[in-house]
C-alpha cells in the first residue's frame, strides 16, 4: 500500500462507505493501474512533500480523491499550462501533469506542445486508452482506424482524421530529453511502465528537462469488452499502430536552477526606471503664461513614421510634466510598424488635462504635405500651424485667421549634419512661437533623457536653437 | 530475499472490483476468479490461493485499486488502522522548507521618495504590478495592451521572475490558475479578443477561489473590430466572466496614475478575496503618457495556507472547480454569493465632483470621464448645475454613493465611448436598489472615438434649454 494514496478518500462522495478506500474508475480500468504505478514512483523517489500533481479534465478529473500531495484540477486540455504556472511559483516543487487522450491530444493540442517544446523539467503522463471515456465512448484523436465509438458508429473513417502517435510527435520536438510509450497489458509490460514513470520524475528532481510518458491503456466499459480482452486489444490492436518503446532520451546535465524572485526596493525601481526624489532643486510651478487663449493647450504633431514626432511629442509631455504642469501624451500610428501615418496628440495644462484627445488643436506642428492638409482645417481660429517648408513645398490653402508659419525643419536640420533632428528643429519653433514653457524647459528635458549619450547633446541643443531663431526671426517684421 | 521471506498478498474482498487483471499478472496461478458476489459491492472479487505464493508481487503492478491487493505488512494492525510508513523517516529529511501553518503575510517595504514618473499606461499598470510582489506575468501579445508584457519581458528576468509568452489567451490564462493556485500574485495584459479568449479559465479561476489580476486594455469590437479605444467589455467584466456563477471586482482607471495604484490595489484585492480582479482600461489610458508618482511601499508577497505550493505544510490542498454532488456545489455557490455579498457591500469606489448639488448628473468611468469632467465645468460656468459621478469600481457599482446624491438628481447622463453598458450597469444597479430614477439621457460614440467636450456639454445643456 503506497504512502502517496490518502489512508481514506474524504473527497470521494465525502469519504463515505466503500468509497473511502475504493476509486471511482471501472472494474479493469488503466487508470487505476496507472495510478498505483504513479503512487509507487512518489514513495520510492521520496517525493511525496513535494509533489503537485495537475489533474485533467477526463476519467482522472478525481485524481485528487486520492493522491495525498498537492493537488490541482485544470480546465481541459489545459494541464500543462497549469504545470507550467506551479512550476515557475515554485520550482522546488516536482509537478506532474496526468492527462488522458482527448485532454492532452485533442482540446489541449497547443498547450501539449507548446508546452513540451519549452523544454522546462515537468513530468507529463498520458493516458491514451483510444476512446472518451468521461462523456460515454466517443471518438479519441488516438481511435483507431475502423474503430466504432458513439461518435463514430460506422467506424473512424480516414476523414475523421488518422490516429495521432502523441509519443512520436512529441519526441521529434527540441524540448523534450525524454519520451517514452509503455503498456499495462502485461506484467512485463508494467515493470517498464513504472520504470519510465520513475526515469521521467528523476529528470524533473535533477532539474534535467521535460518528460513524456504515454501509457496505452484498457478502457473495457467503452470498448465494451471485459478487461481480459482490452489487455488483449490494446496488445493486438493499438500496439501495432502505437510501438512501444524510447521515442527520445537525452543526456542532458542538470541545468535547471531558478534564482529566488528578488523583492529589492532599488533593484525595482532602478528596472522601472525611477530616480530618486532631487531635494537641492526650487520647485516653484511656473505661472502660466497669460497671453495663451486657455489654460489647457493641445498639440498635435504629425507625420509619417520616422518624422521623430512621437519623440519630441514625449519630450514635450516630459519637459512640461518636469515644470509642475499636468500634461499627457497619445500616440496614434496607422496599421504599419514603420513608415505609414504617425501622430501625438499632447495636452500641457496648468493644473489638470481633461480631454487627452486634440480633436481641434490648439496647435499643429506638420511634417509632410498629407499631414497638413488633414489637419489644419481642425485648428480652430486664432490657432497655430508649424509646417515643415522643406517637405511642404506646394502648401495646400489653409485656414485663415490662424497664424501659419512655415520653417525648414529639414534644412535648418541637415546644416547641422543630422536630417534626423529636424522633430528637435520643430520643438525650437514651438518653443518660439508658443512660448508656453520656460526658455530652458526643453533643453533641461534633453540634458535629462540623453544623460547616457551625451555626445549627441550638443546636437540636440543646436537643433532646439536653430528652431528657435529660423522661428523668432520669421517674426520680426521686416 | 529468499522466497519465504517475502510478504505474500492479502484482500480485503469489499475493495475487489472482479476485474481478474491480477490473474494473468500471477506466474504460479495462485489467483483464480471467484463465484461470490460480496455482498457490500455486488461485485465478484477474486479468490486468493497463496500455498504456492513466492511473495513476487506482480499482482500487485496489476490491479487498479489502491486498497486492492496489498501485502501483508499492510495489513491493518490489531486495532484495524492502517499504519502509514512516514515518508520523512523512509527517505530522510525533505529538501524543500516547510512553511508555519496558517498565512505567512505580505511584507511591506518602504520606498525612498522618487521623481514623479512620466509613463504610458500601460507601463504605469506593470510598475504598480512589480510593486505590489508580482513577479510571473502570461500574455499574448495583442494591441493595444503588448507593451506592458514588454515592460515585464524585459524586467522579471532580471528580478528572477518569470514572464511567459504562451501560446495563446487561453494558455496565458491557465498558467495563471496554476501560479495563482501556488499562492503567488500573477497578472496577464489582454485586450478585448485576448480577454473574451480568457473567459472560460476566469471562470475556473472564480470557481477554484484563484487570485489574479486582468489587465483588459479595451479595443474596438466586435470581432477584430480595431485598435482604438472603446468600452465594449464592461458587460463581460461585469456580468459575463465566463459561465457560471461568477462575480470579479472591475476597476475602471482613468489616468496612467490610476493604471499603477489600481493595478496595485487589485492584487491586495484579489488576495483578499481570493477571486481574480479586472481592471478594465480602454485603449487612450493603455496608450496615454502621464504623471504618475510612486507609492511610499511595495510588498514582497506572502505565502496564503491554502496555497497549494508543493511542500508538506501544504500538502493538503486542493485547486479545484470540480463538485459533483449538487448539494455540494449549490453550498459552494452560496459560499460565492456570501463572499460576493461582502465585496458588493466593502469594496464600492467612486469619485465624485461637484456632485453635491448637482441637478444633471453625468455618469462616465475611464479617459470618457476625463472628457465629461470638461463638459461639467464648462456647464457650471453656464449656470448649469451639473456634477460628475465616476465609477472607480463598474462592479460593485457604487450604488450607496449614487443613492445618497439621488434626491437632487433631475437628470442623468450616460457618457460612454461604447454602445450603453455602462448605462445598463447603472440601470441594473438602480433597480435591485429600488430607487426610481429621473430621465436618463446619454451620449455615446463606438468605433474608437470618444465622445468629445464639447458634444457631452450638449447632450448636458440641450434639455435644459427646452426646459427653459
Amino acid at each position: 500500500m503506497s504512502a502517496a494514496f490518502y489512508d481514506h478518500f474524504s473527497r470521494h462522495s465525502h469519504g463515505e462507505g466503500l468509497k473511502a478506500h475504493s476509486t471511482h474508475y471501472c472494474p479493469g480500468c488503466g487508470h487505476g493501474v496507472a495510478h498505483r504505478d504513479l503512487a509507487a514512483a512518489i514513495d520510492e523517489l521520496g517525493i511525496q512533500d513535494r509533489t503537485v500533481l495537475i489533474s485533467p479534465v477526463g476519467c482522472a478529473v478525481f485524481a485528487h480523491y486520492y493522491f495525498d500531495v498537492g493537488n490541482s484540477q485544470a480546465a481541459h486540455g489545459r494541464a500543462p499550462a497549469v504545470a507550467l504556472g506551479h512550476k515557475l511559483a515554485h520550482p522546488e516543487a516536482i509537478v506532474i501533469s496526468y492527462q488522458g487522450d482527448g485532454d492532452l491530444a485533442s482540446i489541449g493540442l497547443a498547450e501539449t506542445i507548446s508546452i513540451a517544446q519549452m523544454g522546462l523539467p515537468l513530468t507529463v503522463i498520458f493516458i491514451n486508452n483510444a476512446v472518451y471515456g468521461m462523456t460515454g465512448g466517443q471518438l479519441a484523436p488516438t481511435s483507431l482506424m475502423g474503430q466504432r465509438t458513439t461518435t463514430s458508429p460506422a467506424g473512424r473513417s480516414p476523414a475523421m482524421g488518422q490516429p495521432l502517435r502523441m509519443a512520436e510527435l512529441i519526441a521529434q520536438l527540441d524540448g523534450p530529453v525524454y519520451v517514452e510509450r509503455v503498456a499495462l497489458f502485461s506484467a512485463r509490460e508494467r515493470v517498464k511502465a513504472r520504470k519510465a514513470i520513475r526515469k521521467a520524475i528523476t529528470n524533473q528532481i535533477e532539474g534535467r528537462g521535460y518528460s513524456f510518458i504515454e501509457i496505452i491503456a484498457e478502457c473495457p466499459t467503452h470498448l465494451k469488452m471485459t478487461p481480459q480482452e482490452a489487455e488483449e486489444w490494446v496488445k493486438t490492436q493499438m500496439e501495432p499502430v502505437f510501438p512501444l518503446g524510447v521515442k527520445k532520451d537525452l543526456t542532458v546535465e542538470p541545468w535547471f536552477r531558478p534564482g529566488t524572485p528578488s523583492f529589492e526596493p532599488e533593484a525595482v525601481l532602478g528596472l522601472s526606471g525611477a530616480e530618486p526624489r532631487r531635494e537641492d532643486e526650487a520647485r516653484e510651478i511656473p505661472a502660466w503664461p497669460a497671453h495663451l487663449p486657455a489654460r489647457d493647450i493641445a498639440i498635435k504633431l504629425a507625420g509619417s513614421g520616422g518624422d521623430g514626432a512621437q519623440t519630441a511629442a514625449l519630450l514635450l509631455t516630459r519637459a512640461a510634466i518636469a515644470e509642475g504642469y499636468d500634461a499627457t501624451d497619445i500616440p496614434s500610428y496607422g496599421p504599419e510598424s514603420r513608415g505609414g501615418t504617425s501622430y501625438a496628440d499632447v495636452h500641457i495644462a496648468e493644473h489638470e488635462v481633461l480631454n487627452p484627445a486634440a480633436s481641434e488643436p490648439h496647435v499643429l506642428i506638420a511634417f509632410n504635405a498629407p499631414s497638413l492638409a488633414k489637419f489644419a482645417g481642425t485648428v480652430p481660429a486664432g490657432g497655430l500651424i508649424l509646417y515643415d517648408s522643406t517637405v511642404i513645398t506646394a502648401p495646400p490653402a489653409l485656414p485663415a485667421d490662424r497664424r501659419i508659419i512655415p520653417v525648414p525643419f529639414t534644412r535648418i536640420a541637415t546644416e547641422l549634419g543630422r536630417p534626423m533632428v529636424k522633430n528637435v528643429v520643430a520643438l525650437g519653433a514651438l518653443q518660439a512661437a508658443l512660448n508656453l514653457l520656460p526658455e530652458g524647459s526643453v533643453p533641461a528635458t534633453l540634458h535629462h533623457v540623453l544623460k547616457d549619450k551625451p555626445a549627441l547633446l550638443p546636437l540636440n541643443e543646436a537643433a532646439f536653437a536653430a528652431g528657435r531663431a529660423a522661428v523668432e526671426a520669421a517674426l520680426v517684421p521686416a | 530475499m529468499p522466497a519465504l521471506l517475502r510478504p505474500k498478498p492479502f484482500l480485503d474482498p469489499q475493495y475487489c472490483k472482479g476485474c481478474l487483471r491480477c490473474i494473468e499478472a500471477c506466474p504460479r496461478d495462485c489467483i483464480t476468479p471467484g463465484d461470490a458476489i460480496n455482498p457490500a459491492t455486488g461485485l465478484v472479487p477474486v479468490e486468493l490461493n497463496l500455498e504456492n505464493c513466492n511473495g513476487c508481487a506482480l499482482c500487485l503492478q496489476a490491479c487498479p485499486e489502491p486498497y486492492g491487493l496489498r501485502l501483508e505488512t499492510d495489513r491493518p494492525g490489531p486495532e484495524g488502522d492502517f499504519v502509514l510508513e512516514d515518508p520523512a523517516k523512509l527517505f530522510g529529511e525533505k529538501c524543500v522548507p516547510n512553511h508555519s501553518e496558517g498565512d505567512l503575510p505580505d511584507d511591506r517595504i518602504a520606498l525612498p521618495a522618487c521623481e514623479p514618473m512620466v509613463l504610458k499606461g500601460t507601463y504605469a499598470s506593470a510598475i504598480g504590478a512589480l510593486l505590489a510582489g508580482c513577479r510571473h506575468v502570461f500574455g499574448y501579445p495583442i494591441t493595444p495592451s503588448t507593451e506592458g508584457a514588454e515592460l515585464m519581458a524585459r524586467i522579471l528576468p532580471k528580478l528572477n521572475g518569470a514572464f511567459v509568452q504562451a501560446v495563446s489567451e487561453v494558455a496565458a490564462v491557465n498558467m495563471m490558475y496554476g501560479a495563482g493556485g501556488a499562492g503567488l500574485p500573477c497578472m496577464t495584459f489582454t485586450s478585448s479578443p485576448g480577454f473574451s479568449l480568457m473567459l472560460e479559465g476566469i471562470s475556473y479561476m472564480i470557481g477554484a477561489e484563484v487570485p489574479g489580476v486582468f489587465v483588459n486594455i479595451m479595443r474596438g469590437g466586435p470581432g477584430l473590430g480595431n485598435i482604438a479605444p472603446e468600452q465594449a467589455d464592461i458587460k463581460l467584466a461585469c456580468r459575463g466572466l465566463g459561465h457560471g456563477n461568477t462575480r470579479a471586482i472591475v476597476l475602471a482607471p482613468s489616468t496612467p496614475q490610476e493604471m499603477l495604484d489600481l493595478t496595485s490595489e487589485a492584487f491586495a484585492l484579489s488576495f483578499r478575496y481570493r477571486n481574480p480582479v479586472v481592471v478594465l482600461g480602454d485603449g487612450y489610458l493603455g496608450q496615454m503618457t502621464g504623471t504618475v508618482r510612486l507609492p511610499a511601499a511595495m510588498v514582497r508577497p506572502g505565502l496564503p495556507a491554502w496555497a497549494v505550493w508543493g511542500d508538506r505544510a501544504h500538502r493538503h490542498n486542493l485547486i479545484s472547480s470540480i463538485a459533483l454532488a449538487e448539494d455540494d456545489l449549490e453550498a459552494h455557490n452560496e459560499h460565492l454569493n456570501r463572499k460576493y455579498a461582502v465585496i458588493a457591500a466593502c469594496e464600492q469606489r467612486v469619485d465624485c465632483h461637484l456632485c453635491r448639488d448637482a441637478e444633471v448628473l453625468v455618469i462616465a468611468c475611464n479617459t470618457p470621464a476625463r472628457m465629461a469632467k470638461g463638459a461639467v465645468e464648462d456647464a457650471r460656468a453656464q449656470g448649469v448645475k451639473a456634477g460628475l459621478f465616476r465609477p472607480i469600481t463598474l462592479w460593485p457599482f457604487p450604488i450607496d454613493a449614487l443613492a445618497e446624491i439621488m434626491p437632487g438628481v433631475r437628470r442623468i447622463v450616460v457618457v460612454e465611448a461604447g454602445p450603453g453598458q455602462l448605462e445598463d450597469e447603472l440601470r441594473l444597479a438602480l433597480s435591485h436598489a429600488g430607487i426610481a430614477p429621473p430621465p436618463i439621457d446619454h451620449v455615446r460614440r463606438c468605433g474608437g472615438n470618444l465622445p468629445q467636450q464639447a458634444e457631452i456639454l450638449a447632450g448636458i445643456l440641450e434639455p435644459e434649454e427646452v426646459l427653459s
